[in-house]
């Protein structure tokens, strides 16, 4: 009896090519994708880069060379030269709340010391870590090599020497000790998460929400399969509804569930993780609705594209997870490489994570969503264009 | 004094529709009436679906001709003329049977008043007004059969296209369906079911067509049907008390008539008059000194008429 259980359980999966893809091609995919962002794979030899900008208020001749040796940094991508256009700390600032850079480096004088400010954006916690080591190696090794170069003038000159020797006073000149230099002060600031409660949720919660949004759209995709395996599909064509209708109807059912179910996940967010919901509600509501759209047009497409639902479940499941890793819901998207953070931008939850960002971690103005959201709207507009195409053999079959 | 022929509610001239290689119809023609009620046969693949989908506006045919009360068929118009009624439960089982009727009734254009009128009718209609506001998921076959055939028909069509409506069903189901589809065609709907119950296409309809192969292979009433195909003679049975020794022949002479096989304990032959014919016979089998133990005399059917006509070769 057990065998012949065993038996016609391997025939049925045998029988069941679906069911047989999902059972070993799926896990090797998702590893695949997985050691991809995590081990590599794609993305050697372009290790992510962090984006910074320098403003140096001292101007001397050392701090001009630590702001030279920190733009040769591999690690390091400069998104303006160097005092571009007279770059000042507020401007600097501004650029990493807007997320343009993700850090500021500040070379500045400090109890007549030179020190750096690090202004960092919290979001990326690897970041600050990262730029604080390096410009702490950098200021030490441009000192060293200076007093060296110092040392050496000295030798050839005296007066020179000393007058140089009496300037090391003078935190604005080049000319601090190689032990003043090791207690040199690095500090990292927080210029977006101050005063916030619970900044970091936030980034989770959309993550976790734009990738439940595409679930439930296949979800709701996967409905109109069932009713054209029962002939319900017949049924409705058959009436005074066109596909068209049909369609669209479903679009604007799965987009308000789609964002019900998001909104109440942010309402407890806020009752629960003191997530600022009604401080930013209408940046949320604009993305949590053209989210949603994308979503169900996506969901839509998908359903259109399978032939039962059996398919849309393999097929769905692969797209949903792959778009996910990639697009920063399961692990943030400045850990991947500079390669994969560009693949990742063909996914909804790349566009819809960065929205998500500028309204609650950057707190810019809604205006500032306009490219996600056009991207996000265009994207669900196209989906439901394709889905609405596919779905002409349904009609004339 | 001549009368004009009344225009058919539905004509269909030289419909044709192909599948790739497949032929599905190969020219079909034939008319139904007001108030008719059309039994629609065939063997599995030969074309009846296609049909209804080409009749239900789901499907273009490739060639041919529709006509809706001499009208050229229009696909938007069609649908407020027809009611199609698939044979799987087409429904929403997790709505109530007054939330499926109020659906298809806006579906089918229904507002107000006109909606509410109908889906009190369609209560009543089905005998399910008490169980109104039940979920369907939770119905018998029988009832979802009802509720299925009450959401085609919400907005009244002249035309009620239906594919297997007693499909899984028992006895008493069938015949409340049957009811209630005598009731329409009373009101002047014309109907058209497929079905593979021949006793029921036989009893509950007033014409027959019958397709084979993409093609209508007969069109008429049971009686017409007999007449032209397997004839009005009956089959009659002779059990006798042991098997026969050699067959029986009516008379002396070469041309003679001869019953039965030898060796079976069946006698089994054609008879035109069953009053004058059958109790000569049984007197000729007695005079031969068999004794009978059963007489069994069969009418020609429509599953004979349908056999003769399609073959005994299963067809999938």
């Amino acid at each position: 009896m057990i065998l012949t259980v065993l038996q016609i359980s391997c025939r049925r999966l045998l029988h069941n090519r679906v069911e047989l893809l999902l059972t070993f091609l799926v896990p090797i995919a998702f590893f695949s994708i997985f050691a991809v962002i995590f081990g590599g794979g794609l993305g050697r030899g372009t290790t992510p880069k962090i984006k910074v900008v320098a403003v140096d208020e001292i101007q001397s001749a050392v701090s001009r060379h630590i702001m030279s040796a920190l733009s040769e940094q591999e690690s390091l991508r400069f998104v303006r030269e160097n005092n571009a256009s007279g770059l000042n700390r507020d401007q600097a600032m501004e650029l990493v709340r807007s997320g343009s850079a993700t850090m500021a480096i500040i070379l500045r004088t400090d109890q007549e010391q030179l020190a750096a400010e690090l202004m960092a954006d919290a979001s990326d916690q690897v970041a600050a870590q990262i730029v604080s080591a390096v410009v702490n190696r950098s200021i030490m090794l441009s000192e060293a090599e200076y007093q060296v170069a110092q040392l050496t003038d000295s030798e050839q000159d005296d007066n020179e020497n000393q007058v140089a020797a009496n300037e090391t006073v003078d935190p604005n000149d080049e000319s601090f000790g190689i032990e003043e230099s090791l207690q040199r002060k690095v500090e990292i600031i927080d210029v977006m998460g101050e005063g916030k409660a619970n900044p970091v949720v936030s980034m989770y919660a959309s993550g976790i929400a734009v990738m439940f949004l595409l679930f439930g759209a296949t979800g709701g995709g996967g409905a109109l399969l069932e009713e054209r395996e029962n002939q319900t599909l017949d049924r409705l064509l058959s009436t005074q509804m066109s596909m068209d209708q049909l369609l669209l109807g479903k679009w604007f059912y799965m987009s308000c569930v789609g964002v019900l179910q998001v909104g109440v996940m942010f309402v407890w967010a806020q009752f629960v993780f003191n997530v600022d919901l009604l401080g930013h509600l209408d940046g949320f509501l604009m993305m949590t609705v053209v989210t949603a759209l994308a979503a169900s047009g996506f969901g839509l497409f998908l359903a259109t594209l399978c032939k039962s639902r059996g398919q849309l479940n393999g097929l769905s499941v692969i797209l949903i997870l792959t778009m996910s890793a990639l697009g920063g819901s399961m692990v943030p998207r400045y850990l991947m490489s500079d390669e994969l953070q560009q693949y990742g931008l063909w996914t909804f939850n790349a566009w819809a994570l960065d929205g998500y960002t500028k309204v609650f971690w950057r707190e810019l103005p809604v205006e500032a969503l306009a490219p996600q959201l056009a991207v996000l709207l265009v994207s669900g507009v196209v989906f439901l264009l394709a889905a609405r195409v596919l779905a002409v053999r349904w009609e004339t079959d | 004094m001549t009368y004009a022929r009344p225009t058919p509610a539905l004509a269909i001239h030289d419909l044709r529709k192909s599948y790739g290689d497949l032929q599905a119809l190969k020219g079909v023609s034939f008319d139904l009436h007001k108030g008719e009620r059309l039994a629609f046969l065939g063997p599995n693949g030969a074309g009846k679906t296609t049909l209804i989908r080409c009749l239900a506006g789901l499907t273009n045919a490739d060639h041919g001709e529709i006509f809706l009360a001499g009208q050229p068929f229009k696909s938007l118009e069609a649908r407020k003329q027809i009611g199609f009624v698939p044979q799987e439960i087409a429904l929403y089982a997790d709505l109530t049977t007054r939330q499926n009727l109020q659906a298809f009734g806006r579906f089918h254009g229904l507002r107000r008043r006109e909606l509410r009128d109908r889906l009190a009718w369609a209560l009543q209609w089905t005998g399910l007004e008490e169980r109104a506001d039940d979920l369907v998921g939770a119905f018998s076959g029988g009832m979802q059969r009802r509720v299925n055939l009450a959401c085609g028909v919400m907005h009244g069509p002249r035309i009620l296209l239906l594919d297997e409506p007693t499909v899984g069903v028992d006895p008493q189901s069938r015949q409340r369906i049957f009811k209630m589809l005598d009731e329409l065609s009373v009101t002047g709907t014309s109907i058209l079911l497929t079905t593979h119950h021949l006793d029921e296409a036989e009893e509950r309809s007033d014409r027959i067509v019958i397709l084979d192969q993409g093609k209508v292979v007969a069109d008429g009433s049971i009686d017409e049907l007999v007449e032209k195909s397997v004839g009005t003679q009956r089959l009659v049975r002779l059990r006798i008390d042991r098997p026969l020794s050699s067959p029986i022949r009516a008379g002396v002479s070469e041309g003679a008539a001869s019953f039965g096989t030898p060796g079976e304990n069946e006698i089994a032959t054609r008879i035109d008059d069953v009053s004058n014919h059958l109790p000569d016979l049984i007197e000729l089998v007695r005079r031969r000194g068999y004794g009978i133990a059963d007489v069994q005399v069969e009418a020609p059917s429509l599953h004979h008429v349908f056999l003769h006509l399609t073959g005994y070769e299963l067809r999938d």
